[in-house]
């Protein structure tokens, strides 16, 4: 009996020093800038490795979200939000600053090519390709694609991966694409072939078609144009296909959310790193200019660049989700 | 029974306040938020809900699945606890049974999903042996698969329990008196079964239904309510008051499951004496259910052990040579180990606080004589109707202003009151077994009731406690429905990071922590199956 006696207190103890471990540990956590991101693990690797070449290794916490979690929790959350510094697709930054006011003016006196609001920097730029696993496409006998359009073909069917732009950012880029060279009629029906052709493949994150296509799972995919690049350089059978449609941008953009003084005040010095000392990376998998002075390698210059008519916005976004779902 | 002491009611009032504060007001914001417009109150959301053909779509899919891996789960549950229980196989296969049907306990859902992808997706492990694909696991199929694993071990153990109330030899008398195969069988073992065969149904279909670690991974397009609810909470265009009403509608079909539960539990009946008795030989009887059962646990391990191998070979499947260097960088990145100490934290605690509060709970309603004490009962059956996600999401409405929101605190009083009801009926069920005279007792001896509990009680509820310890400790380990709304960056647990990580793809430490949690629950198992035996051997 006095063994379970003994048993039952030193559970009890445990507990009670875990409990205080938690409190102590919790605040530790507190002194830390948290930093929410939409970014692939490319992007993240970079601002990590920055921040931590800066010193401020131990002083941050990364966390990766879903672009349309992320996007959800800005509108929904405020300036309330856990995060601290928020890297994020630049049009989501900008409804969120419309209705919560929620982020401080960055300025680091670098020259970016276009414009932007004084609330964010624009640290990197995504563009779309289609991508292809030579070894499926030569198996199943399929010719090489060379636009959207022949995705939807019938004999693509079950073959195809792309992001769903009900939860993905990257899924946004092909619709983007579709609208601009079909218009919303003709588009429509493109769409549905191709969203046909997808069947299972529909994926909620912008790398899933990537990973499907390397593994096998299908034969074609449309997603970031760097991931196809990187996969093709390391030896897969992956080979990567400028859309006749066109290349379309998403730029994504670092803010700091209004917080105490201290805590904004160390945000906006790692956001100033990010922006300066991380580009040089995130340059090696964004291909995409931002600012003054930089160039990027023939391989990663897509052949068909685009830019779209109007200016992206959550109101814009939210039309094509419409258009998007009317195809399903 | 004692008299109401005060010590009784200083147990009595913050466990209830504490229900009250963690169920109550919580389902309440609920349930108001999700009348709750911009126009005022009304039916609004219910009627957008409910006409979105994509939502309702979801629901019908969520019945449709869930009611089939019901009707799957409970034959298949009912056939291996029939091959434990009613035929002569070789007894070490018994046992093997009864632990390995277990094992999925131990993992979260969203695992189950992606050991699936890796068995039977176009380059799984069965696939490349096969040689060819056997199933669409996206969508439908993927579902079905997972829920029944999910679902089988619960059922089993419900009706292999229900099974030690079976006299067998009625099965020799209605043998002897000349019963064909089909009516002896009716009669000796489907009749007294039928209310928990209808229990493990309900069972599973309302695990099914409310799981969103599953449909998170191998759900493909193939939307189920869980995945809606999450979308409309945290999708790219948030409604919380649809998201609630969404939560409500959630929690009828669970409703009226506990409801026929009840019923249900008015069909068994036991029997008074019972013993063992050796069945009468049938070659073919034991041949058919160790095929059966043979069959359902290699595929099950099968699936499992994907996990086993995809994370130590370099880039599985297309480089199938071993290395520990996934295992090695999984344990450098300081986030993960971060995440994991978390876990351990967090369920350690839930376990700890957990077992006090269900005990404390099943003490005062058994065991004294307080003042709207069957209250309690109430609270069981509320936590067994509500669904995890749907706590969560009412966590997060009423708390998310407040300082309790991303705090380590409410994960685990989440999991507390989530998981409460199992536990609670284990003390319940131990301590009401207990004989009723010893507060009495100890109080001529001159004890207060307080030094009674500690000194008798306790001591002989010993093994429960362990047991409900445990309990406590797995589930806490492996949820991700109930504190799904509740993790942030700070707080972030094993079973939610694999859903991050799935967003990047990174199967090789979705397997390993997985392995992480599988390993630690097994230890926990196993630390708790030797104290308890070691309590055991000492009476």
């Amino acid at each position: 009996m006095k063994k379970i006696k003994g048993i039952w207190l030193s559970l009890v103890a445990l507990g009670v020093v875990l409990a205080l471990a938690g409190c102590s540990s919790g605040e530790a956590a507190g002194g830390k800038v948290v930093i929410y991101t939409n970014g692939d693990e490319a992007a993240s690797d970079a601002m990590a490795s920055a921040l931590d070449a800066a010193g401020y290794e131990d002083k941050y916490m990364l966390q990766s979200l879903g672009t349309s979690e992320l996007g959800g929790k800005l509108m929904a959350e405020g300036d309330k939000i856990e995060a601290d510094l928020v890297t994020m697709s630049s049009y989501f930054i900008e409804s969120a600053q419309q209705e919560h006011e929620m982020f401080t003016d960055v300025s680091f006196g670098t020259e970016a090519l276009e414009q932007h609001p004084a609330y964010y920097a624009p640290i990197l730029a995504n563009t779309g390709a289609i991508f292809v696993n030579t070894e499926v496409l030569k198996d199943k006998g399929l010719p090489m694609p060379t636009s959207l359009k022949d995705l939807a073909k019938p004999e693509f069917k079950g073959l195809v991966s792309i992001p769903n732009i009900m939860a993905s950012s990257t899924g946004w880029l092909f619709v983007q694409a579709i609208i601009s060279e079909y218009g919303e009629e003709e588009g429509q029906t493109v769409l549905q072939d191709l969203i046909a052709n997808t069947g299972p493949h529909l994926e909620s994150s912008g790398s899933g078609p990537i990973k499907k296509v390397q593994a096998g799972e299908v034969a074609v995919g449309f997603g970031l144009r760097y991931q196809a690049v990187v996969a093709k350089e390391s030896g897969l059978p992956i080979e990567y296909v400028d859309p006749t449609e066109g290349n379309f941008s998403l730029t994504e953009a670092v803010a700091v959310v209004k917080k105490d003084e201290e805590t904004t005040k160390l945000a906006t010095e790692m956001a100033a790193v990010i922006t300066k000392d991380a580009r040089e990376e995130l340059l090696e998998h964004y291909p995409v200019a931002l600012y003054e002075g930089e160039t990027v390698s023939a391989v990663n210059q897509p052949t068909h660049s685009k830019q779209f008519d109007q200016p992206l916005t959550v109101e814009l976004l939210q039309q094509h989700q419409d258009f998007f779902k009317a195809a399903n | 029974m004692p008299n109401v002491k005060p010590a009784m009611r200083v147990i009595y009032i913050p466990v209830l306040a504490l229900f009250a504060a963690f169920l109550v007001v919580p389902l309440g914001i609920l349930f108001v938020r999700s009348f709750q417009t911009s126009e005022g109150f009304n039916f609004a959301n219910y009627l957008a809900v409910l006409s979105d053909q994509e939502l309702l779509t979801s629901i019908g899919n969520s019945v449709k699945v869930s009611s089939l891996t019901a009707v799957i789960t409970t034959i298949l549950a009912f056939m291996l606890a029939y091959a434990v229980n009613c035929t002569r196989i070789y007894r070490p296969l018994k046992t093997v049974i009864k632990t390995g049907i277990l094992l999925p306990m131990l993992l979260p859902t969203i695992t189950y999903g992606f050991a699936i992808i890796y068995s039977f997706g176009n380059q799984g492990i069965i696939t490349k042996i096969v040689g060819r694909n056997l199933v669409e696991i996206y969508g439908f199929n993927g579902l079905l698969m997972g829920y029944v694993m999910y679902t089988l071990p619960a059922a089993f153990l419900l009706i292999n329990n229900s099974f030690k109330y079976i006299d067998k030899k009625y099965i020799v008398v209605s043998k002897l008196m000349g019963d064909g195969t089909i009516r002896s069988f009716k009669n000796t073992i489907i009749r007294p079964l039928v209310g928990t065969l209808g229990g493990a149904f309900v069972l599973s279909f309302i695990l099914s239904f409310t799981d969103f670690g599953i449909p998170a991974s191998v759900g493909g397009t193939y939307s189920v309510v869980a995945t809606q609810l999450y979308q409309v909470m945290l999708g790219s265009i948030p409604n919380f008051n649809h998201g609630a009403a969404i939560a409500v509608v959630m929690l009828v079909p669970a409703v009226f499951g506990v409801l026929l539960l009840n019923y249900l539990e008015k069909l068994n009946f036991h029997y008074d004496k019972f013993g063992e008795t050796e069945l009468m030989p049938h070659k073919g009887r034991d041949i058919g259910f160790g095929l059966v059962s043979g069959a359902v646990l290699f595929v099950m391990l099968s699936v499992f052990a994907v996990m086993f191998v995809a994370p130590f070979v370099s880039s599985y499947p297309y480089d199938l040579t071993f290395t520990f260097k996934h295992f090695i960088d999984t344990f450098e990145s300081s986030d993960l180990t971060a995440v994991y100490k978390n876990s351990l934290f967090v369920a350690l605690l839930t376990a700890v606080f957990g077992t006090c509060i269900a005990f404390s709970a099943a003490v005062l309603n058994v065991r004294t004589a307080v003042k709207g004490k069957s209250s309690l009962d109430a609270v069981a059956m509320m936590t067994n109707t509500v669904p995890g996600m749907v706590l969560g999401l009412s966590y997060l409405l009423l708390f998310n202003g407040s300082s309790l929101k991303g705090t380590f605190a409410i994960i685990m009083l989440c999991n507390i009151v989530h998981f409460f009801t199992t536990p609670y009926l284990m003390a319940k069920n131990a301590l009401s077994k207990m004989n009723p005279t010893w507060e009495t007792t100890g109080e001529l001896l001159g004890d207060s009731w307080l030094q009674t509990i500690r000194r008798v009680i306790l001591p002989n509820s010993v093994s429960t406690v362990i047991e409900m310890f445990s309990y406590y400790f797995v589930n806490a380990m492996v949820t991700i429905s109930g504190i799904i709304f509740l993790v942030t960056a700070q707080t972030s647990l094993v079973a939610s990071k694999i859903k991050e990580l799935q967003h990047f793809g990174k199967f090789n430490e979705i397997f390993m922590l997985s392995l992480l949690i599988f390993v630690t629950n097994i230890i926990v198992k196993l630390l708790c199956d030797y104290f308890q035996k070691r309590v055991s051997t000492q009476r």
